[in-house]
């Protein structure tokens, strides 16, 4: 398990994370999402025991991780640019992750090779940044961590490969517990994928939470009445936006799908539709909140 | 066989409980036939196989499937129920498009005309 602790990061006067607090359980694959600097990559550098944190500390399984050898050799973390020896190939990687990982597992290294087409004995330099993304998810596999931090891994990875990727790491997971943290921006990746997600904004976690528990408590209703209503009455839910459109009412409102419903039933519509919201959208409803909201990005 | 539409706005374990309802409904999956394993399907599937546990505990919670420690999941052999459940969740739907029909200006006896050749062309089809 994974727990932060009231940790704050910052780059000179730039404060990157500000008191985070979260806990990640183990076996769990957990996706990061947040808009542009919103602190992900620092928060995976501190998991990782890259950096220090200025404030709080970070235990993984107990552990503090800063400069503790023995829990990184259960660590694998994939950058957003990845590390790889000027002139090495991915050999010499295996052979120098062979070292620090003591249950890397060189057959499952060369194997994962072959199924993904890629030539351990050709430079890494002249790898196009799809392959060296695929490289070092190979050689992350191959070493077999307890705790995967993936940068944005999945971005730039065709489709094929993603889907690939993907199996593998649903593979580790079921097979040795496994826990990997995902950090991306693109989220229908992580909708199928991660059974939980943390939403970081400003460098502080708006929320954690499991992903069909987001999914089932926030809900997008369209309906008509007779006579148009007014946000007044829909005072008894939980709404988030409003909109009218004519006779046509887009809700977003949180709460119960069926309690919702019902509320919904009682005005009599003459139409109305309930849906679950996808990722995407909850994340661009609750950003919207945050005053991050589209309408601002675009005038 | 089960499979997981991305598009749909059901959460994914949503998809796979009903997928796998309908297909013992249907005599796809009989009575004590094996489901696959969670990894197998996690990694055909391509997603969480937490989220693939967590359908199969509630299966299991409904009576659909059962599973043996160390063995595997099962189709469980109350079936009936399942046919019952399925039935009285389309009967709602039914309903609902009734009462859609009713506001539209629809009479009884036109509906009942549409039941009657329905009913007619699937006994002799």
């Amino acid at each position: 398990m994974i727990k932060a602790e009231n940790i704050s990061k910052s780059y000179d006067s730039i404060k990157a994370l500000d008191h985070v607090t979260t806990e990640i359980k183990k076996g769990s694959i957990f996706g990061l999402i947040g808009s542009n600097g919103a602190g992900k990559s620092t928060f995976l550098r501190l998991l990782a025991g890259i950096y220090r944190p200025d404030e709080g500390e970070i235990f993984i399984d107990g552990e503090n991780v800063y400069e503790n050898e023995n829990l990184k050799s259960r660590l694998f973390y994939i950058s957003d640019d990845q590390f790889y020896f000027p002139t090495g190939n991915m050999k010499d990687m295996a052979d120098y992750l062979e070292r620090i990982y003591p249950r890397f597992v060189y057959e499952k290294f060369t194997s994962l090779a072959q199924m993904f087409h890629l030539d351990i004995n050709r430079k890494m330099s002249t790898f196009s940044k799809g392959m060296q993304k695929q490289a070092h998810i190979i050689l992350a596999l191959a070493a077999q961590p307890d705790y995967l931090f993936c940068d944005e891994t999945f971005d730039g990875l065709d489709p094929v490969m993603r889907q690939a990727v993907k199996r593998l790491l649903a593979d580790a997971v079921a097979e040795s517990q496994m826990t990997p943290i995902i950090a991306s921006h693109n989220l229908r990746e992580l909708e199928d994928i991660c059974d939980h997600v943390g939403l970081l904004h400003q460098g502080g976690i708006i929320f954690e939470r499991e992903i069909d528990d987001l999914r089932l408590g926030i809900h997008k209703i369209q309906c008509a009445f007779a006579t148009p209503k007014e946000a007044k009455d829909f005072a008894s839910l939980d709404v988030i936006s409003h909109h009218n459109r004519g006779s046509l009412a887009t809700l977003i409102v949180r709460g119960d799908g069926a309690k919702t419903e019902e509320v919904i039933k009682d005005m009599s519509p003459l139409y109305y539709e309930l849906l679950p919201l996808t990722l995407e959208e909850i994340f661009i409803t609750e950003m919207e909140v945050l005053g991050y909201d589209i309408e601002t990005l675009i005038y | 066989m089960i499979t997981i539409d991305y598009k749909d706005r059901k959460p994914i374990y949503e998809q796979l409980i009903d997928n796998v309802k309908e297909l013992v409904v249907k005599g796809v999956l009989k009575r004590d036939d094996q489901l696959p394993s969670v990894r197998q399907l996690a990694t055909n599937l391509a997603i969480n196989p937490n989220t693939i546990q967590k359908a199969y505990t509630e299966l299991e919670r409904q009576g659909v499937i059962y599973s043996l420690k160390g063995r595997g999941s099962f189709v469980a052999s109350n079936i009936i129920d399942l046919r019952e459940q399925q039935v009285a969740e389309l009967n709602q739907t039914l309903a609902k498009l009734l009462a859609e029909l009713f506001h539209l200006g629809v009479s009884k006896e036109q509906i009942i005309t549409v039941v009657e050749t329905i009913y007619r062309e699937e006994q002799t089809s």
